[in-house]
Order: structure tokens, then sequence, then C-alpha cells
């Protein structure tokens, strides 16, 4: 067979790897993206909810009677309503490890958390159904409220689900050998209770949606700011009882994910039930107190975990409990699992742990519900292993890099299985440390830390290193247990006969690039410009089948599939190209756009050509072949594959305000082959600057009643440009062995790497006091409260 | 976040805008630049019958220079006093607190008065107004009044301004060339409302200290004239010993309260960094 | 309701609202000019900046009868005879949007900002954006931008 990228190669530069500016950017940067709330069809109806002000309670009456009097209100949907026309969503799951409890998507009976939504408005416009919403009356009786996620694991507690009779909704062990007596002949052990607090997206669209019933033809079209239009599509059909192909699921432009978009959201049902039942569009736009109450959190966990060595500094063995605050239900399709289970996965990390025991819980309590959000139990699995190792290398005496390097999975171990399970292809772990090292000047910024300490100035050095599973194919479910399958992707590509290309595919872009990156791919496999071929994606209607974008799998499921499919074009091409030139296909060679037979330059075919005889007959073509030019193609990657990389930060930390300032940050990642630098590097960026606000800034914040204190933006503080610090990437490329292109997935790196990096530097600059960071975000109240104890 | 319903009126002149106040007998709120009151509007955190908007008013915006002061209009934008050069020469820590208020485009429609009026506690302009003990104008239907900096803010976001009455005018007393000022803040995220600020004025005779005003943001529920800190340094100069005694002292004049930003203890520590921070830099400044 | 009349873009405009209509609901619902986004409706995000006579203010925090016979310039009206204004190049060629939610209103600021400050430093670039709030680029892409955006204007293009 001939090697359709050599074809590609000799005629067109190679986009693959080049910084091509992105497809998407002229719309977006003249005001013509096409978001959710961009679209106003005829005879819209704007939807506003009604949300819990409790975070416990009964629902004694719900009373809309005032609302529905209202001028402008057109209908009112409650609970029990709602109930008749949807059921509720049950994120199923395979394993025991989970139960499974009910998320209605309006309450019903009681409320579980403050800004559950308990009725929905449909009215003329978003002003007067926030009007009607408030004239609602419901009673509640108050229940008592279950905030603290131990004490809610103890017999008295009250039940946030009594369907499922606790509220402990995840448990899972992982374990390899013996860690028990590792530990006890351990020449060295550290230990240390952990705790990462509540984090939220904040995307900066908030969540929206659009549903319009067609009564003629039964047809539901969704617009919806979703990561995933096809998981969303599968289960509304389900839900609503309407079959597949009767539903539409779209997400054009999306302003950011991040993971919260990912999951399936009661007010997408709700919207989707009204529009049927009104006959009328219904638009819902979140505003940004429901994005803070309403759309999913994430981290939230107590990590108590062990670490034992020898006196060489190598492990020996390694104990974790994971306790994770999941909210009030159980998110579809990632279930409660998804956040408390990868913690304690990812927990050995990127080094050679031969006894392992790690327990996790996940536990049920009235807060929004826990969601996937970029690093997945990977920012705290990373913020707890590299903690653990900075510890040791203090009570050892070593530098924290080399005794990094001393655990590091070496090049000879690969492939590598994890105490966990997970199967680490080759990656650069010792090799990016390497580099970091020398790309920081380690040695001379530790010279400068030492001057620092003696001039009385906190500077402290921070270093992570991690890896990531990515590009998951269909042998790991991406959440353990879940009910759907995740392991493929497909893309359709197909030429018109005017020979411009369509490829079309069933993940969605939100920010990554994605029309960009796969159409480089795209280009270099079909062998035509880049300004000739048009990425479709976030459409169920247009697409082959798909799930979505989560779970740094896009470029890799997606760029897999283009690549299947771009060769499948080709190879036809080539096929019709030799019938029409007379001459073996093999024997092509592309010139200028064209195809030539070899040595021959004058005998030879454009590629529009080509696609209109694809599509003008059979006299054209060679007997017996189907006409047309397209081909769809999935790719299951099978397990996945690996990113990682070390993130340094070299931080100061103010003696009298007790504040956090990042002086440099620098990334050394390897995401495999990259496809757009431009566009990895932007990756990176916005991953650190997310990880950075996680480390130092953000937090969600409830009280005792379950109230939430953080509720706007300006008390859930995400970072400005003034609090970003420069950031120096370098990037290794180790091809992946085991994908298609040999990509790496890379979106969510920069979140796991950035908050272990800042706490163990911010820990670095406070070592001389003796004192560790072990509750992140470390914000200057927390500094200040771990320096007044030192020196008291 | 839509506002709820009400009326609104946008009068040409100050006594339109009082006869309307009176029309509704306290259900109706001033809106002047809006950047606090609309979010509590969006919200609906406040709820007033009407809106009386000042912002068609061309009288109230101004800056001028009159006897030992400056006069400022209440509508007066805070970008244009960022931007003024009489501000810069004659009230130069008006201009330097200006930065910390916000961000460019909320100070194109922030206003002098409305940020005084409003009298959120951690605000920047209520501290400068109490440290140059200036005064504002209020005017009401039996009336003009001159208040005090000392006397207007009551506690948080109230001052002693009736509902009738509209806060027209500020006054703050020109600082003698040679002054030394600064504005010290700390916030969590550039732009943001202080956790703690100080802003501080030194009047420098040789080594001497003629007069040291001092006075916070975010350290209770109205700005807090650190007066016995004052006094240190108005007796013992300002020598670095006196800078931290008064730093030390002015932890003890505050009785801040917590939130998720910052404990009461946290605040208090920060209330004796940053007028250690602010008098070095103010001595910096200052000449004489 | 009320009549607002306007120009936008340098093009008038008149319309009839509720006097709590929120100016940046007017500009996207009754004009029809939905570049410019609600990102918090708290006057925190930056995501509705606008420029009103001149200067950027946030549109999520003025009522649309305040702008009644103002000058309004939203990020629909910053490309000039079919050409991206050199601030569009610059975000383009530097990689200063993802996901492009907070673009207009970073456009905008940047616009305001670099007519105050026509040759900043970094550190006055990062204060001027702080206005807006981005989650998708780090703010790099955007530094990078603004900068050679400040070159690309002060060369008297």
């Amino acid at each position: 067979m001939t090697d359709p990228r050599s074809v590609g190669s000799a005629a067109l530069p190679r986009l693959v790897g080049a910084r091509v500016a992105r497809r998407e950017d002229p719309r977006l940067l003249t005001g013509q993206g096409s978001y959710v709330d961009d679209h106003r069809p005829a005879r819209l109806l704007y939807a506003a909810f009604l949300r819990s002000p409790h975070a416990h309670a009964r629902i004694v009456s719900i009373d809309a009677s005032a609302a529905l009097a209202l001028s402008g209100v057109t209908a009112v949907l409650t609970g029990e309503e709602i109930a008749r026309a949807s059921k509720p969503v049950r994120a199923a799951s395979k394993t025991p490890a989970v139960k499974v409890t009910s998320f209605p998507p309006l309450a019903l009976g009681k409320v579980r958390h403050v800004g559950e939504a308990v009725a929905m408005v449909a009215a003329e416009s978003r002003y007067v159904a926030e009007d009607a919403a408030e004239r609602i009356v419901v009673e509640y009786a108050p229940l008592p409220v279950v905030t603290d996620m131990e004490g809610a694991l103890e017999a008295a507690s009250p039940l946030v689900h009594e369907e499922a009779g606790t509220n402990l909704l995840v448990a899972r062990e992982f374990a390899r050998g013996d860690v028990d007596a590792a530990l006890a002949s351990a020449a060295v052990v550290v230990r240390e209770r952990f705790r990462f607090h509540r984090h939220t997206a904040i995307c900066m669209e908030n969540r929206g949606c659009l549903a319009e019933y067609a009564t003629g033809s039964g047809t539901l079209t969704l617009r919806s700011s979703a990561q995933c239009p096809g998981i969303v599509r599968d289960v509304l059909s389900d839900l609503l009882d309407l079959p597949e192909n009767r539903i539409r699921v779209v997400a054009e432009d999306v302003g950011g994910g991040f993971g919260a978009k990912a999951s399936l959201y009661p007010e997408e049902i709700a919207t989707c039930v009204m529009a049927r039942r009104l006959g009328r569009p219904v638009k819902w736009i979140g505003d940004r107190r429901e994005d803070l109450l309403a759309t999913s959190h994430a981290w939230d966990e107590i990590i108590e975990a062990e670490l034992g060595l020898d006196r060489d500094g190598a492990i020996v063995g390694l104990r974790a409990l994971v306790t994770a605050d999941v909210g009030a239900y159980s998110i579809y399709p990632w279930t409660a699992a998804i956040e408390p289970v990868q913690t304690i996965s990812f927990l050995p990390g990127p080094y050679r742990v031969p006894t392992y025991r790690g327990r996790t819980r996940g536990v049920a309590t009235c807060k929004t519900p826990l969601g996937p959000y970029r690093g997945v139990g990977r920012p705290p699995a990373v913020f707890v292993i590299e903690g653990l190792m900075d510890r040791a290398a203090r009570r050892l005496g070593l530098d924290p890099t080399e005794i990094r390097l001393r655990n590091f999975i070496r090049d000879e171990d690969f492939p590598y299985k994890s105490p966990s399970g997970i199967v680490w292809d080759r990656s650069s772990f010792t090799g990016s440390l390497l580099r970091a090292r020398e790309a920081l000047g380690y040695d001379a910024v530790r010279a400068e830390q030492t001057q620092a300490r003696a001039a009385g100035r906190w500077l402290g050095i921070g270093v992570a290193s991690y890896v990531e599973l990515t590009g998951i194919g269909s042998a790991i479910p991406v959440s353990p247990g879940m009910p759907i399958a995740t392991g493929t992707e497909a893309a359709t590509i197909r030429f018109d006969p005017a020979g411009k290309v369509t490829a079309v595919f069933g993940v969605a872009s939100h920010g990554q690039g994605l029309e960009t990156t796969l159409a480089q791919i795209v280009a270099d496999e079909v062998g035509v410009p880049i300004e000739d071929i048009r990425v479709v994606h976030g459409d169920t209607a247009l697409s082959p089948y798909g799930t979505g974008t989560y779970a740094s799998r896009s470029l890799v499921l997606a760029g897999g599939a283009a690549i299947m499919a771009g060769r499948a074009v080709r190879e036809k091409m080539l096929v019709i190209a030799g019938h029409l030139l007379e001459a073996d296909p093999a024997d092509l060679v592309p010139a200028d756009g064209r195809l030539a037979v070899r040595g021959m330059p004058d005998r030879s075919v454009t590629v529009r050509e080509i696609a209109r005889a694809a599509y003008t007959g059979a006299k054209q073509l060679p007997k017996g072949l189907e006409p047309g030019l397209e081909a769809t193609r999935f790719y299951d990657p099978y397990y996945g594959t690996a990113s990682n990389a070390t993130h340094v930060a070299v931080v100061e930390v103010d003696r009298a305000t007790c504040q956090v300032s990042v002086l440099r940050y620098l990334v050394v990642e390897d995401c495999g082959r990259m496809v757009n630098p431009l566009i990895v590097d932007g990756q990176v960026h916005g991953g650190v600057a997310q990880g950075l606000g996680a480390a130092l800034l953000e937090e969600i914040v409830h009280d005792d009643h379950g109230q939430l204190l953080s509720g706007t933006l300006m008390d859930y503080v995400v970072p400005s440009a003034c609090e970003v610090p420069w950031m120096e990437v370098h990037h290794l490329e180790t091809p992946s062995p085991v994908t298609l292109g040999g990509f790496r997935g890379m979106g969510e790196g920069g979140t796991i790497g950035a908050p272990a990096a800042i706490a163990n530097a911010v820990a670095d600059a406070l070592a001389p006091l003796g004192v560790e960071v072990a509750e992140l975000p470390a914000t200057p109240e927390r500094i200040f409260r771990l320096v007044a104890r030192a020196t008291r | 976040m839509k506002p709820p319903k009400f009326e609104y009126h946008a009068p040409r002149t100050v006594d339109e805008a009082l006869a309307l106040l009176g029309r509704y007998g306290g259900d109706a709120k001033v809106l002047a630049g809006g950047q606090s009151l609309m979010p509590l509007l969006n919200f609906r955190l406040a709820r007033p019958a009407a809106l009386v908007d000042l912002n068609r008013i061309p009288s109230l915006a101004f800056i001028e220079e009159s006897g030992g002061g400056v006069r400022l209009g209440a509508m007066t934008r805070q970008r244009t006093i960022e931007f003024s050069p009489v501000i810069a020469q004659r009230v130069p820590l008006l201009k330097e607190a200006t930065r910390w208020v916000g961000h460019l485009p909320i100070r194109t429609r922030g206003t002098v008065g409305g940020s005084i009026a409003h009298a959120d506690p951690s605000a920047e302009y209520p501290a400068v107004l109490t440290a140059l003990e200036g005064e504002v104008v209020a005017r009401g239907a039996k009336g003009e009044r001159v208040i005090k900096a000392a006397d207007l803010f009551q506690t948080y976001l109230t001052t002693n301004l009736t509902p009738d009455e509209i806060l027209t005018e500020v006054r703050l007393p020109a600082m003698a060339a040679g002054t030394g000022y600064a504005l010290e803040e700390f916030a969590r995220r550039h732009g943001d409302f202080a956790i703690i600020g100080i802003a501080a004025v030194v009047v420098r005779d040789g080594q001497r200290c003629k007069t040291a005003r001092l006075a916070t943001a975010g350290a209770g529920p109205v700005p807090v004239r650190l007066r016995a800190a004052e006094e240190i340094l108005e007796r013992d100069g300002l020598g670095e010993a006196a800078i931290d005694a008064a730093a030390r002292k002015a932890t003890e004049l505050v009785d801040p309260d917590s939130d998720i930003h910052g404990s009461a203890d946290y605040r208090r520590h920060l209330t004796g960094v940053l007028t250690k921070r602010a008098l070095v830099r103010a001595m910096g400044v200052a000449r004489g | 309701m009320m009549t607002v009349r306007l120009k936008v873009n340098g093009v008038a405009h008149e319309g009839r609202c509720e006097p709590r209509k929120l100016l940046v609901d007017f500009i996207r619902e009754d004009l029809g000019l939905t570049g410019t986004h609600v990102g918090c409706e708290h006057g925190i995000c930056g995501a509705c900046t606008i420029m009103v006579n001149g200067e950027s203010a946030r549109s999520c925090i003025m009522l649309a009868v305040q702008a009644d016979g103002a000058e309004l310039m939203t990020v629909e009206g910053l490309m000039q005879d079919g050409k991206l204004h050199p601030l569009q190049e610059a975000f383009r060629e530097h990689h200063g949007l993802q996901c492009g939610f907070c673009t207009p209103g970073m456009l905008m600021t940047a616009l305001d900002f670099l007519r105050t400050n026509p040759s900043p430093s970094d550190g006055e670039i990062r204060e001027g954006i702080s206005a807006v709030l981005c989650r998708c680029t780090g703010y790099q892409g955007i530094v990078n931008a603004v900068r050679a955006a400040a070159a690309t204007l002060r060369g008297g293009r």
C-alpha cells in the first residue's frame, strides 16, 4: 500500500507540527460566533428556574398561581409535573462500588442542596420569567443538613438519599503487595492529612440551552453549551422516550467547558420537556449565580496518605485513604465515582510503587454535585504524592529532583502497570525532569534561594512531575463503572464534486481549536490545502456516532479517525486518478496539487477532476468501483496513552502579608507528536492558570447550613492577568507508540501539575519555619495561620 | 440576574431630582455611576420603587479649585479624576487611590459621589475622604448642609444622608506641596475591593512630623481614623521606631470583621503591615 | 416602556424597552448585535465591555435608557473596510483567544487601554487587561497580542 502521507508530503508542506493560525478566530474576533444565547428563533420563550434556598428540606407544597397570573408568563413546571414527562436521571454503574441514586430534573419530594432547581418558568422574556419565579410560593419543611463529609459517614447522620441507605455512595480499594509490612520496615515513613478544597470551573460562558420541538415531525432540537452532544442525545432519547434519530443536539461555539459542561444537566431535560409541552422554542441561559450554585463542583477531598522509603530514598510502599465530598447527586454519565476513584487510581504517579493500598470513599452531602473538571482527581493526587515526595526528600536530606529521579519508572520498565492497573506506555518522566532542571538553571536558582534566605526572604522552588492517561479507548471506562462506552470516535471525510473537503466529527470544540488541528491532520492525509477543508463538529445530526470532548481524548481519537478516513479517501483518489490517467495508482505522485504519473509530470489530473469523476458516474470510474468520494472510519485506541510533564514554580511568600507571588513558572511537557505548537502552548498556559487559581485563589465555601458563601465572582476569585505569571513552556516529543499519529492528549495537564508545583514551592519557601503545606488553596489567610503557629 | 421592575427618572437639575426623591418618600434610590447599585439590582438585593438617575445633571460633574481646596461635583467620574491635572497637583492622594478603584471600564462610569455615598467600608474613596478630613455637601428639601467625613459614615453601606438628600459635592483640602502621601492596599486580586487599605498623609518639618493622617479601608464597618497612631508620629517623628510603634498601635485601633477573604486577626495584622508600608512610602515622597 | 435612540458602530438605532432593561440585553436582543457577551451581570468578568462615547464600560451594569443619545462601539465595529483591526490581527497571530467568549470584551478593553497608554510595559498590559477575566488562555497570548498591537498602532497603521 502506498503511504498516503508520503504522497501528501511531496506536494504540500506538512501541516502537522506547524504553528497554523486558528481557523475559528476570524469569526470569534469579529463578534460572529454562534453561542447558544445568540439564537432567537421565532416565538421564543425564555426560561428561569426557581432554586432552593435550603440545603436540605422537604417540599410540602408548591403554589404557582401567582406566577401564572403574571402577564407574559406561559407556563410553570414543577418536579411532579416533569416526572410525568421524563424519567429521573440515574447514573448507573456496572460496579457495586457505586450506589445508584436518582437525580430528578426538578426537585421531587425534597431538595438536597442550595440552588437545586425546584420549578421552571417559561415567559416572554427572562425579566418576566425571573419576576414569575419569585412569585412561586414553596413551603419547605427544613431537614437536618449534611455538610461535613466525615460526619456524614457516622451512623447518626441524616441521609441525603434514603434509597441508598447510607451517605457512602462510592467505596473502592486498589491493592498491590503487602503495604503494611513494607511500611512497618521502611527506613522512613512520611504521612500527612491533605485537604484540597472545593473548586469550580467558571467557564466565561454560563451554561445554557435552547430546545425546539417540531410537533409535525416529532423531532427535538437542543442547542446546548455542551461538551458532549452525543451523550446528551443518547440519554435524552431514553429519558424522554424519543428515538435517537428524532433528537438533534447541537453545540456550535461553546464558551469554555473544562469538564464542567461534559455532564448532562437538569436544565437541559427541563427545557426539552417545556418546549415539547408548549410546542414553542424555549431558551434557558444560566446566569453567574446559577453557575456557581448549580454547575458541578470539583475536588473537595481529604486524603490521608503515608509513603515509606528505604534508606536510599526508594519507595517501598504507599497507603492512602481518599474521602471526597461528592455533593448531593451522582452526575450523569460519570457517576459520583469519577473524582474519588480517579484520585486513588493516579496517586502512585510516575513512580515505581511496589506495594500499595488505596481506599477511596465518595460521600453524599447537601452541596452542589461534584463532577468532572480539568484534571479530574489528578490535581489532588499529584498534590499528595508530590507533597509526600518532598517531605521524604527533606527527611532524607535529598534534593527534591534527586528523590524523583531515583523513583521514576525507568525507560526499561515500559510498558509499566501501575498498582491501580493503568498501563503506562513509553514516556519521558526522567527526560522531562532533567530538561526542566536545565531550562530553569536549577542549581543557580537554588543558589539564589540560599542568598535570599540569608537575607530573610521566603523564596521557594517547587517541582511536580506527573503522568496522566489520555485518549482512552474501549479497554477502560473514562469513569469507573460508568454506563456508557467512550472508547471510540469517528470521522467522515467527504469530497464534494468541486474538490473541496468537509470533515465531520462527533467530538465538539469549545476553545481547543479542533477546527484547526483536525483540519491540519486531514490536509496532510488527503493532500489538499487546508483552505479547502471545512471541519464540522458538535452536531449529532451531521456527524457519525460519537460522544464528545472530555478526558483529553479529542485530538487522539478524532485525530486517529481522521487519519483512517483520510487514508481511505486518499486510496480511492489514487484508484480513480490511476484510471483517469491509465496508470498504476502505485506510480502516481503529487505535483502542484495534482496527481501525476511518476516521471511524467504532463500526465496528471487535479483533485477537482478526480472528485468530479467520483460523482459523475460509472464511465469515468474503474469497473465496479462505487461512485462517491467519502469515508467514515471509527478509531479505538484501546488502552489509550500517557502524557507527562514536569512543572517547576519559583515563588516568594511575602513575610508581612503572607501572599504568594509566582516569580517563575516552567513547564516541560510531552504530548507526543504535536499537531500545532501554538495551540499546545495555549492549552498549557490556560491549564496552568487554572491550576494556579486552585493553588492560591479559588475556593467554593459553604457555611454549616450548606449556604454558599462564594456566590459571586467577587467571592469566588479566579485569577486575572495580574495574578498569572509569565510561563515558559518546553516540549519533548516522544511519539506515542500506541496511537495513530503518535498523538497524546494534553488539554488537562497544566491544571494537573500546577497546584502541586506551587504547593511544594510555598512549602519550600517556608521550610525554615518547619511548616508543611497540606491544604489548598494556600490563601494568605492560611499561610498567615501556618506562620503564626510556627513562630508562636 | 435581571433587575426587578422600577420606575425611572432622569432629571436635568438637582431640584428636579430632590422633588422626585420627595415624591417617593424613601422608596427611590439615587443612581450615580451604577457600578455598585446595578449589581445589587441585578441580584435583586435592592428593590427600589424608582431610580433617580443623576447622570443627566450636568451641574454635578466638575472639578474646581477653590480657596485652599478642591471641589468635586458628585457625578465627577473616577476616570476624569484619574487623568485630571488639578487632582494630580492638588490632591495627589486621590489620584493614587483612584488607580485602585476597580478597573478602567469601571472608573469610566463610577463617580466620586457615588462611591462615597455607597459607603462600602472596603472602598478607597471613603478612606481618602477620612484621611484628608474632607467634607461632602448634601442637598435636601430643607436646603444644603456640609457633613464632615468623621460624621458621614455610620456603618456598612450607611451614611447619615437622609433618603431625601443627595450628595452633590465632595470637598477636599488641597495637599500642600511637599506633603507625603500613599495609599497601600492589599487585595487578593488586582482591582478587587481591599481586604485592608491604608491611606496615609504626612507633613514633615525636618525630622519632625507636623501632621500625620491615617485612615483605613476594610478594617471595620466604617473607615477608621487611626488617631492614636498619628499622635505617635506627631510626637516622635518619622523614624523607624516611631513608624513601627504607630503600625503596632494601628492594629489595636481597629476592630475588623471576619469574612471568607480574611479573618479579623489577619485583617488586624495587615492593618499594621500596610500602615508601616504606607508611612514609609509617604515619607519617601514628603519634602520639608 | 421608554424610547432609546443611540448610535452603534456609526449606525443610528431606535428601540423601545422597559427602563430596567440592561444595555447589554438591548444590544443583543433588540439590536441583534450578539458579539457582545453576558458573563456575570455584576461587573466583574468584563465580557460585556463596550465603548460608550469612546470609553470602555460594562454594558451589564448600565441600563439601556442610560445610553439614550450615546454613541456606542461594539466588537462588530472594530473591523474596518473588511480588514481586521490590528488588535484582532494580533490576537489571531498570538493565540490570544481560545473559546472566544471573553474576546469581544477583551478587545474593547485593550482598545481603550492602548488609547490611554500607547506604549505600555508588560506589567501595565497585565493591569490593563485585568479588567476582563479569561479562563482559557492564561493571558499569555493576550499579553503578547496587546504588546504586538501596540507596536503596530504606534507605527501609525
